[in-house]
This record gives structure tokens, C-alpha cells and sequence, in this order.
């Protein structure tokens, strides 16, 4: 049983994928353009050399980090979309680090990493406190807290920190930037968002709490029931994603950015609530599924620039991803499939 | 009585058999319906009353029988068809939309206007009419969420009525209600029927039975046990009849302990006012080495019993003393520190989690100690719970196919299996064990019983909750009967009075 349940979280992902390279390629032939080139240009703008290869790395960050704030906190059972504005408190708190503190260099960058993950813990605790002790509909709280990060960043960059004329932050300095990881074109934020990956993954699944925890997600009743401390852990599961997204951040100001400015960490959060899906709450296969759709955004570029296909048919097939994913899972929940699947599965037996 | 035997008959319902796969919900049920009388289906819970009404509403298409509305053969297929019929139906649980007005609830799914608009005032004086005539004063312009219970059910007879119904199905209609509430639906049974219209009463209480029926039928496991017109028959009689059991000897000697009282409540109270989910003044104890047995119809306060003796809620009066001392914070993991195992009432809601594995949900509780985790929790053992798992499997009897198979996949019964292992491993002090058998076969049934006696003998305190009466009767070693959040009494399981048990549970 558990392998088929297994199999079908494998299996609906993978014939989402590839259904909607099809249909990609079907809208690049009415284009008039040759399918076949536009994959391989995609591919090697993605893959294709160290130097696009690192790129693709370095867009991947971010999203590894906020796939991992929803994979927490679903597994919970809550439901966190705050990751942009948790993402945003967090880069906020280390542009002040970096550009207004003394510090400079590993002691910066270390103190930039731990603000900004408490930070976005905070920020995401204020959804956490009003969901527990005042159930409130944490979707909600979370939601409107993005907008509330994303103007209270606009402040920053328009006032407090602005850097002359143009409406944005002075840029972190050289010294307090994140060194490169491998010589690529990514940062050490790269290795440091899959480790990351690895401590959840091992404490949801290695640890008493993290499977207590798990618990509390699938069946609250009877987590209470069991004696858990249901309030604790939904708390502390906003606290540790708002921590995770906090986290990523920081670093992708200290790493790829430099800078606050307007539409830094747009789109984040609710691409990293899509993506946690497709991987099934699974946060190794979270770190996947979020560089696959790194490598669909940075090699469309090179896709356009060589067969003239523009970069939004790469934006359709990630749209169509999530769209087969999400209906694949709802499809195989459905009693008549499966009915259909257990009197096939009886005949072969 | 002449005058009644000679009224028209307006309802028949002939050799009624319902089956379920291969259990008889209904076999062979013979009822009728007179008009202007009262007739009540009097039975213990799954008797079979539900299933019945459910024929006659549409709901269930028999497996065999006939059904007859004044003289005609009919058959019917959707609650829509019995409305047209003359048949209504108010629900022990109201169906009305909370946030609509008394009114738009009245005249929801009503298809006599052919237009497009609805004439309010037309309407409106129509129901008003009606409203007089029975005596259910309702405000019409008054939304649904703002009525007590007892109006809401009032409103519910009313759309009833203003669909034209001659036979009004009323399933345990005072379930909800105050008794002052009560009085009032009796008044409106009673103008209902000198107006010639007829009433199915469903019911387990006695008094209410007596007090206002002409006749009743009485069912007993699917059966039709007999129908009596009121004025021949005592309340004891009755229910002797519904409960109909002769004393079966019980497969387990019946023990007397003097032990150490692991679990004494005082004078407990929780919402005291609400008959069927509160406490009112409960006092007992649980004594190490037997099982006491808590009998009663389902909701009368043993959900909430339950729930205070895990430390799920805390009581709102008196106090609860485990193992010799008092209970200052109820919290359920707390309870479980001192050694309170529990089978919870609803296995997969409370008991169960079902999205995860069998060896999970044997280690739900334990997973911190030192045989299934290193550093206090930090490193699980993983071949340590699998072995473990595999180790309960074979003891429990556990049928599955691995015990990485996900616990809702698992039949009722190995479900069940799987929180006794869990909760027995735990060697309990004190066990609650909430209708642990509900839904079983016999083999699972007979496997839990066993475990659980088996328990007493090792000094565990046994506190067994159960609607099923058998299935006391063959446990408890002392049996107390609750009855809207009160303990009414209190007997030896050693040939126990079933007559006035039965009594007590029908709060007599």
C-alpha cells in the first residue's frame, strides 16, 4: 500500500512534466519555431556550461528556501503563505546589518544570517500567536503580513536607507558579501539552502519531535488526545518556516542582490507554496523540483536569444506543472479512481 | 379503545426487510399508522428504528416489502416522492439553513409557484394559519441562528405541515430539548393529531413513551417485537420488551475487588445543563483488578466522562483523585505520565493517525523512549520500532499487510488492535475504554474482551463505557447506569438486575 501511495507521488509530478514539455513544445511548433532546438537551448542555458550552470544555482536559492518554509509548515498543518513577506523582514534586517553596523566580513555575515532568521521567525509568529490563542485564519494573516513586509520594505528603500537619487538601498559592501561557492556564479547560499534541506529533512523524519510533529499535521484530535502539545507545535512551526525563509532572506541580499529595491522577493512565497506541492511536502524533493524551475527560468533566455521562442512559453510549462501536479494529486484521491486502480490491482492478483 | 381500533388507517408498512451487505438492519417489520394517533417506535440504539424511517422517507429502497398509503400500493424512491405522499420528517438533527429567516426556511424547496417571483404575502398568511391553528408561534421574519432549539424545531414541524403532510416522522424530538420545550411539543402532538393527523414518535424514554403514545411498536435487533396499545402495557413491561434479554451466563467470572481505587471522582460537574454532552453530579470509582461497566444509551454524558478521565476537559465542579492523589491540571499528557491508557470513542479521529503506518501509531506515545530513540528523541530508531511493530503484530493478531501499510487502510478491527497494543503495552494503571467493540465482528470482539479482562487480572482498573448492554453485562464486574450526566444507579455484575437496569438507562 505504502509503496503504490509512494509511487503515485512519483509517478503524477513526472507525467505532469512531461505532458507540459508537450504541450510546450506544441505552442513553440505553432510558433513556427523547431521544438527540438528550443529544449536543447533550454537545456544548455540552464545546464549547458559552469557558467549557467552556476546561474542557475543562484536563482534556485531563494526558492529552495521558501519551498522549504511551506514544506514545514504544511507538514504541521498549517498553512503559511507569508514566505515573500518572512523572505522580505529577513533581507531587511540584514541590509541594516550590513550596511549601517561596524561589522564587516564573516562576523557581518554570520549576525545578518541569525537576524534574519529570527526575524522572519517574528514576523511569522505574529500569524503564528493569532492562530493559536485567537483562531484566526492563519492563510489570511499571512497573506496580508506580505503586504504589510513588502511596503515596510518600500520605506526602507525610499527613505531610511536610500542611496541618493535612485529609490533603492545602498549596496552591501564587497567585504560582507557572501563568497562565491566552487567559483561558480553561485554563493555559499547555495550549499548552505540544501543542507538546510537535509536538517529538515532529518528532523521531520528522524526526530521525536519532527514526527510529532507530523502528527499534529495529519491528526490534531488525536495528536491531543495522545498527549501532544498541539499549541506548541503549531507555533513552533510557524516560528522554524518564518526562520527558513527569514534565512533565505538574508542571504540572497548578502549573495545576488546587494540591494533593497522595488519587486526584491516578488513571487517568492506563493512559488515556493507551489513547489513545496509538487514535491508532496517532501523537502529533499523540494530542493529538486525548486531547481528544476530555476533551470526553466534561466534557460529560456538563452532559448530566446537563439530561436527566437520567447521566455513566456517557459513560464507556461512551470504554469502548467503546477497545474497537472495539483489535479494529478486531486485525480488520484478521487474514490472512483481509486475503486478503478484496486479492481485492476485485485485482477492481477 | 374501540373508537381507535375503528380509525382509518393512513400507513402500512408490511414485511420490511433492509440488508446491509449481510447484516439486517430491518427483517420482516410490520407497522401501521392510524390517523389521529400518536404511535411510537420504541428500541435501543440500531434496533433498527432509523433504518426504518429511512424506508419510508425515501432514503433506503427496502430489500423486500410492501409500503401503503391510505390503501395504495406505493413506492418510495426520494424524499420528494414522500413529501408528496403526505409523509414529513423532522430530523433529530434540523435541517434548516441557519442564516435564512423562518420563512424562506418554510418555503425552501417548495414548488408551487410556477413564476419567478414569490408572493411573500400570499405565503406568509398561509403559514400564519397554520401556525395558529397547530399552535407553533414562530416569527417569520426571525433567521434560523437567533431560535432556541425548541423553535427551531417548531419551524421544522411547520415546514412540515405546510408541505401537507398527514404523517409527521418525529425522530427523538426531544433529544435536544429543555423539558419545558418538551411540555410544548407534547401540546403541539396533541393539537396535531385532533386534527387528524398522525404521528411516528421515536423514542427511548420511558416517560415521555408512556405519557404521550396511544400505541407503540417495539423493535428489537431489526425485528418487530410486538405492537401494544399504551393503556395495556406498564413501563416495565416495556422495557423488558425492548431490552428483551434473558441473563446469558458471561464467559468471565465476575471478581469483587477491595483494591487500591486508582481513579475516584467527587461530585463532578460539567455543562450540568446539557442533558446529553455534560456531568451532572457524578460521583464513582475505579478500583485496581476490576471493570466497571458504564451502561446507557449513547449521549447522556459519557463522551464528556471519558474525555474528564484522560484529562481532556477539566470538570467544572468537584474534583478527581488518581491513584490516592488529587488532580490538579487536566491535560491529557499528564494523564497519560500516570499510567491512564485510553481507547478513545472515535478510533480514527482521536485514536488514530491514519495518514500514518501501523509502526508509527504503535510508537505515537513512545517515540522519546530510550528503546525507539537516542538523545531523548533525537535520532529514532527506525529497526528498533520496525522489530517492535513486527513484535505487536504477532501478539495483537494484527492483520495487515506490513506494518508500513498506512493505518486507515486497515480494517475496523485491526485498527482497534493497533491502539490496544499501544495502549495495553503501556501496562496501564487505569484504562478507559470507550465502546471499544462498536462495529467489530464477533472474533475482534470476543480477542478485545479477553484483553481487557485480562488487564483486570494483572491490576490494571478498568473503566469500560459501552451503548452495546451485552457487552457490560458480560465484563463489568459493577455496573452503573448514566442518564442525562447522572449516574442513576448502581449494580453487582454478579446476576445483575436487567429489568432495572434497563429502567435506569430509559431514566425510570
Amino acid at each position: 500500500m505504502k509503496n503504490k501511495g509512494l509511487g503515485a507521488l512519483i509517478i503524477v509530478p513526472v507525467l505532469s512534466i512531461i505532458i507540459s514539455f508537450l504541450i510546450g513544445c506544441i505552442i513553440i511548433a505553432a510558433l513556427g519555431a523547431n521544438p527540438a532546438d528550443a529544449m536543447r537551448y533550454l537545456w544548455k542555458g540552464a545546464f549547458g556550461n559552469v557558467r549557467n550552470l552556476g546561474t542557475t544555482f543562484s536563482r534556485s536559492t531563494p526558492l529552495i528556501f521558501t519551498t522549504l518554509c511551506a514544506c514545514f509548515a504544511y507538514r504541521c498543518g498549517v498553512f503559511n503563505l507569508g514566505g515573500e513577506g518572512q523572505f522580505i523582514i529577513g533581507s531587511i534586517l540584514a541590509c541594516y546589518i550590513a550596511t549601517k553596523s561596524p561589522l564587516t566580513g564573516v562576523p557581518a555575515i554570520l549576525l545578518c544570517a541569525v537576524a534574519g532568521a529570527v526575524g522572519g521567525g517574528l514576523w511569522a509568529a505574529l500569524a503564528g500567536l493569532l492562530k493559536v490563542y485567537r483562531g484566526q485564519n492563519e492563510m489570511i494573516i499571512t497573506i496580508m503580513l506580505n503586504y504589510v513586509a513588502t511596503l515596510l520594505m518600500g520605506v526602507v528603500y525610499t527613505n531610511w536607507l536610500r542611496d541618493g537619487s535612485v529609490p533603492q538601498t545602498v549596496a552591501v559592501p564587497d567585504e560582507t558579501q557572501l563568497p562565491s561557492f566552487l567559483g561558480l556564479r553561485a554563493t555559499i547560499a547555495f550549499p548552505i539552502a540544501i543542507l538546510t534541506g537535509i536538517v529538515i529533512f532529518y528532523f521531520l523524519f528522524y526526530t521525536s519531535s519532527g514526527f510529532q510533529l507530523r502528527a499534529v499535521g495529519l491528526n490534531m484530535t488525536a495528536a491531543k488526545v495522545n498527549g501532544f502539545n498541539v499549541k506548541r507545535y503549531l507555533l513552533m512551526s510557524f516560528i522554524v518556516s518564518g526562520a527558513i525563509a527569514g534565512l533565505g532572506g538574508a542571504l540572497e541580499l548578502l549573495g545576488t542582490q546587494l540591494r533593497l529595491i522595488n519587486g526584491f522577493g516578488a513571487g517568492y512565497g506563493f512559488d515556493g507554496v507551489a513547489m513545496a506541492l509538487i514535491a508532496s511536502l517532501h523537502p529533499l524533493a523540494g530542493i529538486l523540483v525548486a531547481i528544476f524551475f530555476a533551470a526553466l527560468r534561466v534557460g529560456s533566455t538563452t532559448m530566446q536569444t537563439a530561436t527566437g521562442v520567447p521566455t513566456s512559453v517557459s513560464d507556461i510549462i512551470q504554469a502548467l506543472v503546477i497545474v497537472f501536479t495539483v489535479a494529478g494529486m486531486a485525480m488520484v484521491k478521487l474514490p472512483e479512481f481509486k475503486s478503478r486502480f484496486a479492481r485492476k490491482a485485485q485482477k492481477e492478483a | 379503545m374501540a373508537v381507535e381500533t375503528a380509525a382509518k388507517e393512513v400507513l402500512r408498512m408490511e414485511h420490511i426487510t433492509k440488508q446491509f451487505g449481510s447484516v439486517y438492519a430491518n427483517r420482516d417489520i410490520n407497522f401501521d399508522v392510524r390517523a389521529g394517533e400518536v404511535h411510537t417506535l420504541l428500541g435501543e440504539n440500531g434496533a433498527g428504528k432509523s433504518t426504518l424511517m429511512n424506508v419510508l422517507f425515501g432514503l433506503y429502497q427496502p430489500t423486500a416489502g410492501d409500503i401503503y398509503v391510505r390503501g395504495q400500493k406505493v413506492k418510495i424512491d426520494s424524499p420528494s416522492q414522500a413529501v408528496k405522499l403526505g409523509i414529513g420528517m423532522v430530523h433529530q438533527h434540523f435541517m434548516l439553513v441557519e442564516a435564512m429567516t423562518v420563512f424562506e426556511n418554510i418555503i425552501l424547496g417548495d414548488t408551487r409557484s410556477k413564476g419567478i417571483f414569490i408572493d411573500q404575502n400570499a405565503r406568509k398568511k398561509e403559514i400564519m394559519e397554520l401556525s395558529q391553528k397547530y399552535g407553533l408561534d414562530a416569527d417569520l421574519d426571525q433567521p434560523i441562528t437567533e431560535l432556541a432549539v425548541g423553535a427551531q424545531q417548531r419551524v421544522e414541524i411547520l415546514k412540515a405541515l405546510y408541505r401537507g403532510c398527514d404523517v409527521l416522522v418525529l425522530d427523538e424530538p426531544t433529544a435536544a430539548l429543555t423539558d419545558q420545550e418538551a411540555e410544548g411539543l407534547f401540546e403541539i402532538m396533541h393539537k396535531l393529531t385532533g386534527e387528524g393527523k398522525s404521528v411516528i414518535f421515536i423514542s427511548h424514554k420511558m416517560r415521555e413513551v408512556l405519557r404521550i403514545s396511544d400505541r407503540v411498536t417495539i423493535l428489537r435487533s431489526g425485528q418487530t417485537v410486538e405492537t401494544v396499545n399504551i393503556g395495556d402495557v406498564t413501563g416495565e413491561e416495556l422495557a423488558n420488551k425492548m431490552i428483551g434479554r434473558e441473563l446469558k451466563p458471561s464467559q468471565y467470572e465476575k471478581m469483587e475487588s477491595d483494591g487500591e481505587a486508582v481513579a475516584v471522582l467527587n461530585h463532578v460537574s460539567y455543562h450540568k445543563n446539557s442533558k446529553h454532552n455534560g456531568l451532572n453530579d457524578v460521583s464513582l470509582t475505579v478500583r485496581r483488578g476490576e471493570v466497571v461497566g458504564i451502561a446507557g444509551v449513547d449521549g447522556n454524558g459519557q463522551s464528556q466522562l471519558a474525555m474528564l478521565l484522560t484529562g481532556n476537559i477539566s470538570p467544572e465542579e468537584g474534583s478527581m483523585d488518581l491513584k490516592g492523589s488529587r488532580v490538579a491540571r487536566f491535560d491529557p499528557n499528564g494523564f497519560i505520565q500516570e499510567n491512564v491508557s485510553h481507547i478513545p470513542e472515535d478510533r480514527n479521529k482521536a485514536g488514530l493517525v491514519g495518514n500514518m503506518s501501523v509502526s508509527d501509531n504503535l510508537v505515537l506515545k513512545t517515540t522519546k523512549d530510550p528503546r525507539f530513540s537516542d538523545a531523548n528523541g533525537l535520532h529514532l530508531k527506525k529497526k528498533a520500532i520496525r522489530n517492535y511493530a513486527l513484535e505487536m503484530q504477532k501478539k495483537f493478531d494484527i492483520r495487515c499487510s506490513s506494518v508500513d501499510q498506512e493505518a486507515r487502510n486497515l480494517s475496523g478491527g485491526n485498527q482497534q488492535k493497533v491502539i490496544l497494543a499501544r495502549e495495553l503495552e503501556a501496562s496501564p494503571d487505569l484504562l478507559i475504554a470507550v465502546h471499544p467493540t462498536r462495529g467489530l465482528d464477533i472474533g475482534a470482539t470476543r480477542f478485545i474482551h479477553d484483553t481487557v479482562i485480562a488487564q483486570r487480572g494483572s491490576g490494571c482498573g478498568v473503566l469500560l463505557i459501552s451503548a452495546d448492554f451485552d457487552e457490560i453485562l458480560e465484563v463489568s464486574d459493577r455496573i452503573l447506569v448514566m442518564f442525562e450526566g447522572k449516574i442513576m444507579g448502581e449494580y453487582s455484575g454478579k446476576n445483575p438486575p436487567i429489568e432495572e437496569i434497563s429502567l435506569a438507562m430509559a431514566g425510570k
